[in-house]
């Protein structure tokens, strides 16, 4: 990344100051007692008692291989499939002008919104014998939803829009210009774009492929809904079974968590090691004329294949969502007399409960987007752009909880912040969710806007420099503006995550305090999963239209100034 | 941004306003701990704040937050925590006046039951398969392919099946399942829904409250209590030691126990704990009981387990 080359542009003491504070009270205060938790089996008790008593012993149980394995493979299936639903879909979205491009990306935001184990409930009760599919067309699909590239397939629809949103923007931002050198050259289409476009993409598709893979082996819904079935188990779930089923094994799901953190890291290094071979700069201040060519004959074909991937992703969770939630029972199957808005009018007009969680978790999700977006920008900025080894440091903190799973962090936090000796403490106060949604979501921002900074030249920030603005003013001026649009994406995704997150909240929440998910959990629990679904597809259509909403508002104060928001 | 810096204000004002309450964590059923709540705060006036989770997450957050412990009241669905629980010291000895027509086996110096489930067939009557009566039934060749079970590892009351099956000599049946094509399928819930929509025909060892519960939503399932007999899952009500609130933690014990917070136990099909609330479903005193003496540790029993359907 040229570092001898920087000139002026090492970034602010303060921005650097605030990051190392935040990462440490956010991601590093929680990690460190899940450390150790680990090593000291009765910590919860506070006692250093036994160290080491119970680590080793999780670490040489024979079931690990298996567990970290399977883990492995998930990963490792969940990206290719996000890739191949995710690439073509992105080349075409930013190189060509496909038919009702706005619509489809904003049907693609949608599988954001759907909490994965929603989702897999949908497919279960579509694809299953006697399931919504067999009622419609008389067959099913069991065979291929209870298998392991079943649920690889599963995973891969709900995370690949965000390779496809990140690699869209990444094509945009490279253009045809680059290409059109090559061509220029004599290199044809194809060979230009495997040669020249897809090569500059490399910062985004990496980083977005490793959130996939984090996210992926992270994941607990959908392994945990399918995998359960087949006997295939992995670190996810055997950490949230140690933590769920009595006898509770806090120490043993900690040990655990770290293996998986110590695979993440892995990937982060190989990220790393992928970004840090090449110099991947193109914003250059240079302006530049975004010129997409005409699909002409191939517009049909090319809008069906949208069409094609929408509808798996979104529309058939979607429309298994609203099957159960419009039937009244659920063995009753899909019959006209079956069909009625009981669960809708019973969650709307139930008075408050189901609308104060949706409010409640429309708050959290709002102030943690806005927060961890922040939080992330500043972090990004001071890795990329700063110096020194504390910058290893803060990078790796700041993906860690990427690997962690809701129900660790959650533990870590209660860990740290219900020590009797604290002053005051944010726990069993709404402010502990937002603390655990924040450190769980940080990643997100912190690798979009590490890949669009990868991709800004030094020179830009240099000249505000020149000009006479202090580092502060530069980056607020000159960076900010800049990497904007990454970032609008990585909060979306952030609030759609944070209004739905299920593991954590159930265990810190406030006594008495509801959520989204925690609501629909609650109905699945009672059996009323009727009106689960009901509450799930407001969420969903809540969570889709508020940010649509914003993004409309921002094209529009923008005027198309920003680029990546069309 | 003002709104919702001011409805998490409130939302923490709230929360720390709340201390001087009673603090429940409560397994489900949600709407019975709800009504409980209720009507306790409706007879004696006293708060009661819930935390509402699996038994799993309930002694998860209680192992986490136990250098500074924050409930009062935990309620469980499994009777091996209480004894867990009293063999740590955590409990603090009452009891309540109102248990005196609460069955011995159902209560010690610690803890008492609540309410307690039962262990049945869940069983779709249309499913198009002959009705079952016992649990060797489901090994036959009409439901091959069409049973699922609860892990035992997830849910207490299937573990307490398998135990007594274990010290009964009758794993044969488990055997015979796995050869007829049963899958295991996670906690409770997640092995009855496949059986509402008809992918299969029935659940072994389902939990007869939330069966019911399906059946009076107008669900075509039903609750099959087996001739061979069954096993009871008791779920206690303790208190802990811990509690800065000891009285009015007692006084929402008495109120579980009073006929009125009895009957809401009922409600959600539960059997009551007190022999002399009447309701409409068999009660522990109809049913054919299994004994669990003589089983080996939970670890051999799972392990067991797992031999078999792995």
């Amino acid at each position: 990344m040229a570092k001898a080359t920087t000139t002026g542009a090492e970034g602010s003491a303060l921005l650097r100051w605030i990051a190392t504070s935040g990462l440490l009270l956010v991601v590093a205060v929680p990690c460190l007692f899940i450390i150790i938790q680990a090593i000291f089996p009765d910590i919860g008790s506070g006692s250093l008692a036994a160290p080491f008593s119970l680590f080793f012993r999780t670490l040489s149980d024979p079931d690990l291989f298996g567990l970290a394995g399977n883990t492995l493979l998930l990963g490792v299936g969940t990206v290719f499939f996000a890739a191949l639903f995710a690439v073509p879909l992105a080349a075409l979205r930013a190189l060509f002008k496909v038919p009702g491009a706005i619509i489809w990306d904003a049907l693609l935001l949608i599988p954001f919104m759907i909490p994965p184990y929603i989702a897999a409930l949908g497919w279960i009760m579509t694809l299953q014998p006697h399931g919504y599919m067999e009622q419609v067309t008389g067959i099913n699909l069991a065979g291929l939803i209870f298998s392991v590239p079943g649920i690889m397939i599963i995973m891969g629809l709900n995370t690949f829009s965000v390779v496809y949103f990140v690699l869209s923007r990444t094509f945009e931002t490279i253009g045809a210009r680059y290409s059109d050198v090559g061509r220029v050259f004599g290199a044809g289409q194809w060979r230009s774009f495997w040669r020249i476009t897809f090569p500059l993409a490399m910062p985004g598709l990496a980083a977005s492929l490793l959130l996939v893979f984090a996210m992926s082996i992270e994941e607990y819904g959908t392994p945990a809904a399918l995998g359960r079935r087949i006997g295939f188990d992995v670190l996810v779930t055997g950490i949230e079974n140690r933590i769920s089923e009595w006898p509770i094994d806090l120490p043993g799901s900690a040990t655990l968590s770290l293996v998986l953190v110590g695979m993440a890291l892995v990937a982060f290094m190989i990220q790393r090691w992928l970004l840090t071979r090449r110099d991947y700069r193109i914003v250059s201040g240079k302006p530049q004329a975004s010129d997409k060519r005409a699909l002409g004959l191939w517009a049909v074909p090319v809008s069906l294949y949208f069409g094609f991937i929408t509808f798996l992703a979104t529309g058939l969770p979607i429309l298994a969502i609203l099957a159960t939630a419009l039937s009244r029972t659920i063995s009753g199957g899909l019959t006209a007399e079956n069909m009625g808005m009981d669960n809708f009018n019973e969650l709307l007009g139930k008075g408050s409960e189901g609308l104060v969680a949706l409010g409640n978790s429309l708050a959290l999700g709002v102030s943690t987007a806005l927060l961890a977006g922040l939080l992330g920008a500043i972090t990004a900025y001071s890795v990329v752009k700063g110096r020194g080894r504390f910058r290893l440091v803060l990078d790796a903190l700041s993906i860690t909880p990427n690997s962690l799973p809701g129900v660790v962090v959650a533990v870590g936090i209660i860990l740290a912040w219900n020590q009797p000796w604290l002053p005051i403490t944010p726990y069993n106060t709404p402010f502990i969710l937002l603390l655990a949604y924040i450190c769980i979501l940080l990643p997100q921002p912190v690798r979009y806007a590490t890949a669009s900074l990868h991709q800004l030249g030094d020179n830009l920030e240099s000249a505000a420099r020149v000009s006479g603005s202090g580092p502060l003013k530069a980056f607020i001026r000159i960076i900010f503006p800049l990497i904007l649009p990454s970032m609008v994406t990585s909060m979306i995704l952030v609030f759609a995550v944070a209004s739905r997150e299920l593991v954590a909240s159930l265990l810190v929440a406030p006594i008495g305090f509801q959520t989204i998910a925690v609501y629909i959990w609650t109905q699945f629990d009672q059996g009323s999963a009727g009106l689960g679904m009901a509450m799930a597809f407001c969420a969903i259509m809540i969570t889709t239209l508020i940010p649509l909403g914003l993004i409309g508002l921002l094209r529009w104060l923008s005027k198309g100034q920003v680029a990546g928001l069309n | 941004m003002r709104r919702l810096t001011l409805a998490l204000t409130l939302g923490l004002m709230a929360s720390t306003a709340a201390h001087a309450d009673v603090t429940v964590y409560s397994a489900g059923p949600g709407a019975l701990i709800k009504n409980l709540v209720k009507g306790f705060t409706a007879k004696t006036g006293i708060k009661a704040n819930v935390f509402q989770a699996t038994t799993g997450k309930v002694m998860a957050r209680l192992e986490a937050e136990s250098a500074n412990p924050v409930a009062d009241v935990v309620v469980s669905a499994s009777w091996g925590t209480a004894t867990s629980f009293a063999e740590k010291g955590l409990l603090l000895p009452y009891t309540s006046p109102n248990a005196e027509t609460v069955p011995d086996f159902l209560k010690t110096d610690t803890a008492v039951a609540q309410g307690v489930a039962g262990l049945v067939i869940g069983w779709n009557t249309k499913s198009g398969t002959p009705k079952p009566t016992d649990w060797s039934d489901l090994t036959k060749p009409e439901y091959k392919d069409l049973v699922t079970l609860p892990d035992p590892a997830a849910s207490g009351g299937t573990y307490t099946l398998v135990e007594a099956f274990t010290a009964n000599g009758m794993t044969d049946v488990l055997e015979g399942l796995k050869d007829n094509g049963a899958i295991v399928a996670g906690a409770n819930k997640a092995a009855l829904n496949p059986v509402l929509q008809g992918a299969k025909a029935a659940v072994f060892a389902g939990v007869d409250y939330i069966t019911m519960g399906a059946a009076a939503k107008g669900e075509s399932v039903e609750a099959i209590f087996p001739e061979s007999g069954t096993v009871v899952a008791p779920r206690p009500i303790m208190i802990l030691k811990s509690s800065q609130n000891q009285d009015d933690a007692k006084k929402f014990v008495d109120y579980v126990l009073s006929p009125e917070g009895q009957n809401e136990v009922a409600k959600v099909h539960l059997m009551p704990s007190r022999t002399d609330i009447k309701v409409d479903r068999p009660l522990i005193g109809d049913l054919k009981l299994l004994s669990t003496e003589g089983a080996p540790s939970r670890e051999e029993v799972l392990a067991g387990f797992k031999k078999i359907f792995n």
